[in-house]
């Protein structure tokens, strides 16, 4: 049974599963897009535990919306929650600025503060609404197919409906401001020497992260709305650079993570909002193996080759400085050395010869460049850093690994008409 | 004057009394290890730590098949330390933001517990329904056994903190100072991170994955507001959370609806609330009156001009 | 090597202020030495093949421009920061066998200032730092603590929390911390940064002092216009050495030309080529 599932495409998957769960799965999609659309903007501008501090905050917001006769969901509890979170992002600020708190402890104040008074809220109006512990925790998006509304003849489930509104407001708010986002994240302080209203977008930031926790609240719950936030955000980030391809990212790999983690709960038989934050944590950790140039495996990779590279290089070094002697060239010590000399050979720089191995025109072309590396950087050492001789060879048998054409011309002409090395040996000219 | 626990005894039935001072010393010392933490700027560290004990209770549960609160609470300990170790990680290998590597741990370690309790509960893993309690904290469930657990667990914190409280100091304050002197601070520091992970889990029972994290950063909040000295610091931080134990256990024993873990936080939280007012120096009065005398507000500005 | 010998303090030309106190010894080890010392951060090096000694006990000032890498040369001397090639060694030993004698005072925006201590307490804390584990001031610690704020003209001020000092002030407390540890040595980076001009020549004045009873004083600064003035010798420092020696056969306009004007855009190429395990252009 297992084999037909994995073969199945996640077409049919959701086919498989039923309209119920396909509505699920909609909104925890709709819902996780609308938090990692914000979420890329909070963690770019630092503010990733505001998004913590909210999620917890909009508990009492909603618990009153909902004893004052709201309904989870509908539009008037999100403008309540809303208004509750800006109250508390307002009060971490005060704490921070006006009480002088440090500005962790703060938010750790505020929004533990608020979410046990939310919890006590819950539990002492009882069976007046219909909200639990587990559901502020971390959701019943399994139930969420089963409270609709009809909505130009459609039967929609209501959190469907709220996530919508909410992805479209945000989105079009986002959308319009983009350029005073990126501005602002990018530096504040010039952006509101360039007129930026600072302030104002990010209150309107804070805003759209109230209103995408509060649709993600019913959906995931109050802490794994968190894992919305800020996860997607943060894998896309190590992946590309530009702040609205990170947005973009952000949203896939939260779409992503918001349907496979449903499927996995619903054949695993478990939370749907825990799983979701697990792949969405997994998603992470990919991003964190494969990113390009920061990754793990590319800079595993490239020490790897770099340390290749430098003892090809050193082979073919020593092999010339052997013939400068009029000496041949000497063996291969180890078995990395060995390996080098292999693909020197491949590669035709060095060639067999009566007594082991000789350089190829090719080859002593690529060496002298690395001996004129080095000798050029023992010159310019013993000018410029102030060391004694005996000191600047081991510098130089790291730097000529590294040394550019342009770089050694520039140093060159620095030296001047010196032509030969701190030891006394020739620089050999740049050809090639 | 009659002795503490003999005035509670006559306020409170014996069952009611156990759970009130069991949680009494694990807020007392929270509050004690969670002054080194806020001072050291680890408020939300141990928030991470906190919501990754979930993962480690439900696997103790699931490997060893026992219920006992002390294997539990290893297993849960387990969890925050290889989360503390995963935060470190991240941020020695990639490029991501503190803030933003804390919120990964936090949220992602949550969700992990709350797949593996769903789950277990799912397939009627034995024992696994009172699993939930370790979400908001259900202090009225604990035995005389469990508060004896609690209370030497928190003797030995703060006995712990007594003793070191010169290293601890040294390199709270400055680090570098402490390690170009030869000390080892990196480890200092990781010890003390290793008592807020212990005081993180062993105030589960108390108040929860989700709350816990307040016992640790409020009492020293408050204490910070009346004093000037770590010593007296870590005292009252120490009082504020055995009164907010004490006071958060008797209230919420009155009525059957009312959770220990938020009732106990928001007694914590009044404290705050009233310091952050009254305080004097660094309360809003105190700040306000002297601004207004001064004519201006900026409390820093004004003390600065001593010279 | 006819610049090495140049960049010794201990040359004949060295101004007659220079204590007379503590004669070098043939054969005797130097004070403090950096033999081609390198570091990197990661894997960009910021600081290349600082080959540096200093013989005498004397006031020894490592200027250079901002990002030069003075504080992390003062970081890589205590071990704070791992060097990626060369030691360091003071009286011909490695750090580990004479912290005892070494005093450091960070800069001061590295602590939080809010913290719940009194002037005293952190001073106390320079007395406690040579003590050993769970050992807690005694009333030898304290009596040295309350001296050592004397000399920093703070006594008045013991029972102060820092965050309610001047930037002097505070300053100065540090300074008296260091003071407590009764070093031999004493590392400071930038003493004077965000000092007002009076507090800066107290503080001066308590360096000096410290010269004359025969210590060797190493401060990180970047101010020329005082450095001339204030130190007996220095380390002109660019991410490599540039010129040492006495201040004034250093502070020439070629070395200063060399050291602030002309930022060697090589050196900076080759971090970010090193970085990447890539070759420059």
């Amino acid at each position: 049974m297992m084999a037909t599932w994995v073969s199945a495409t996640p077409w049919e998957w959701l086919a498989a599963i039923g309209p119920m769960h396909g509505w699920a799965v909609a909104t925890a999609a709709v819902v996780s897009a609308c938090c990692a659309m914000v979420g890329t903007v909070l963690v770019v501008r630092r503010l990733s535990l505001l998004g913590d501090a909210i999620s917890h905050a909009v508990l009492p917001g909603i618990v009153v919306a909902v004893l004052l006769g709201g309904r989870p969901g509908d539009l008037g509890v999100l403008v309540g929650a809303t208004a509750a979170a800006l109250l508390t992002v307002a009060l971490t600020e005060f704490f921070h600025k006006q009480a002088g708190l440090p500005e962790d402890a703060g938010v750790g104040v505020a929004f533990t503060t608020l979410f046990a008074l939310g919890v006590l809220l819950v539990t002492v109006s009882g069976s007046r609404i219909d909200l639990d512990p587990g559901c502020i925790l971390y959701g019943i998006l399994e139930l969420v197919p089963f409270d609709t509304v009809e909505v130009a003849g459609w039967e929609m489930p209501r959190a469907f409906v709220s996530a919508v509104v909410v992805f479209l407001v945000v989105g079009s708010g986002l959308w319009l401001t983009w350029r005073w986002q990126v501005f602002t994240a990018f530096d504040t302080e010039a952006a509101r020497a360039a007129g930026v209203p600072t302030v104002a977008v990010t209150v309107g930031l804070l805003a759209g992260v109230s209103l995408a926790t509060v649709a993600g609240f019913e959906a995931v719950g109050a802490i794994l709305v968190v894992a919305m936030l800020v996860v997607p955000a943060a894998a896309a980030e190590l992946l590309v650079k530009r702040l609205h391809h990170c947005l973009l990212l952000a949203v896939g790999l939260a779409v992503m993570g918001a349907a496979a983690g449903y499927l996995l709960a619903w054949k695993l038989n478990t939370s749907a909002a825990g799983m979701m934050a697990v792949v969405l944590g997994g998603e992470y950790l990919l991003a964190v193996l494969v990113a390009p140039q920061q990754g793990v495996l590319a800079r595993g990779m490239s020490s790897v080759l770099y340390a290749w590279r430098v003892q090809c290089e050193d082979r073919l070094a020593a092999a010339w400085r052997a013939e400068e002697a009029g000496q041949s060239a000497p063996l291969p010590a180890s078995l990395v050395a060995a390996a080098a000399w292999w693909w020197l050979r491949v590669q035709g720089r060095v060639e067999p010869a009566q007594s082991g191995a000789r350089l190829t025109s090719q080859g002593r072309r690529d060496a002298e460049l690395i001996v004129r590396s080095h000798r050029l950087w023992e010159a310019w050492l013993g000018r410029h850093a102030e060391l004694p001789v005996d000191h600047l060879h081991p510098p130089a048998e790291w730097i000529e690994h590294h040394l550019g054409t342009r770089l050694r011309q520039r140093i060159e002409a620095d030296l001047g008409r010196d032509v030969r090395d701190p030891h006394g040996s020739t620089i050999p000219p740049e050809r090639g | 004057m009659m002795p503490l626990p003999g005035v509670l005894g006559a306020l409170l039935p014996y069952n009611t009394l156990v759970v009130a001072c069991g949680v009494a010393a694990v807020g007392c010392a929270a509050g004690v290890v969670g002054t080194l933490g806020v001072l050291r700027r680890r408020a939300l560290v141990a928030d991470a730590a906190a919501h990754a004990t979930l993962v480690g209770v439900a696997l103790a549960l699931l490997v060893t098949g026992q219920r006992s609160l002390a294997v539990l609470l290893a297993g849960g300990l387990g969890s925050a330390i290889l989360a503390l170790g995963l935060l470190v990680l991240i941020r020695a290998v990639t490029r991501t933001r503190d803030d933003a590597a804390t919120a990964i741990v936090l949220s992602v370690s949550f969700g992990l517990g709350i797949v593996l309790i769903s789950g277990m509960v799912a397939r009627g893993v034995p024992g696994s329904g009172g699993l939930e309690r370790f979400l908001l904290g259900h202090a009225a469930a604990l035995t005389a056994a469990d508060a004896m657990l609690l209370g030497t667990v928190s003797v030995l914190v703060i006995l712990a903190v007594a003793i070191g409280l010169k290293e601890a100091t040294m390199v709270a304050f400055d680090p570098a100072f402490a390690a170009a002197a030869g000390w080892p601070a990196a480890m200092i520091d990781l010890v003390l991170v290793a008592l807020v992970a212990v005081m993180v889990v062993v105030g589960l029972p108390a108040a929860g994955a989700v709350l816990v994290t307040a016992l640790v950063v409020i009492p020293p909040v408050v204490a910070r507001q009346w004093t000037d000295r770590l010593v007296p610091m870590l005292v009252l931080a120490g009082g504020v959370g055995l009164a907010s134990g004490v006071i958060g256990v008797a209230v919420s024993s009155a009525s059957p609806r009312l959770p220990t873990g938020p009732v106990v936080v928001l007694v914590a939280a009044g404290c705050f609330a009233v310091s952050l007012v009254v305080a004097p120096r660094r309360g809003l009065l105190a700040r306000w009156r002297a601004g207004h005398r001064r004519g201006r507000t900026d409390y820093l500005l004004m003390t600065e001009d001593h010279r | 090597m006819n610049k090495q010998a140049e960049s010794q303090p201990g040359h004949p030309q060295q101004p007659t202020h220079l204590p007379a106190t503590s004669p070098l010894q043939a054969g005797q080890p130097p004070l403090l030495e950096w033999h081609d010392v390198t570091v990197a951060y990661g894997r960009r090096p910021v600081l290349w093949h600082i080959d540096l000694t200093i013989t005498t006990p004397c006031l020894y000032g490592i200027i250079g421009p901002n990002g030069a890498g003075k504080s992390t040369l003062l970081k890589a001397t205590l071990g704070l920061v791992p060097t990626a090639g060369g030691r360091v060694q003071f009286w011909g030993q490695p750090l580990a066998a004479v912290r005892p004698r070494l005093g450091y005072v960070p800069q001061r925006e590295t602590v939080d200032w809010d913290f719940p201590v009194n002037v005293m307490d952190v001073v106390l804390m320079g007395a406690t730092s040579r003590l050993g584990w769970f050992r807690r001031a005694g009333r030898r610690e304290r009596e040295l603590a309350r001296a050592c704020l004397d000399r920093v003209g703070l006594a008045d001020l013991a029972g102060r929390q820092i965050g309610r000092l001047s930037g002097g002030q505070q300053q100065r407390v540090f300074l008296a911390r260091a003071l407590a540890r009764e070093a031999d040595i004493y590392l400071l980076d930038e003493p004077m940064a965000g000092v007002d001009a009076s507090s800066q020549e107290e503080i001066f004045a308590i360096l000096a002092g410290l010269r004359d009873a025969g210590k060797l004083v190493v401060a990180v600064h970047h101010d020329l216009r005082t450095a001339a003035r204030w130190f007996d010798a220095v380390a002109l420092i660019d991410m490599r050495l540039v010129a040492a020696g006495p201040t004034a056969t250093v502070l020439t306009s070629s070395n200063l030309q060399q050291t602030y004007a002309g930022r060697l855009g090589i050196l900076d190429e080759l971090s970010d080529a090193v970085a990447r395990g890539d070759r420059t252009s």
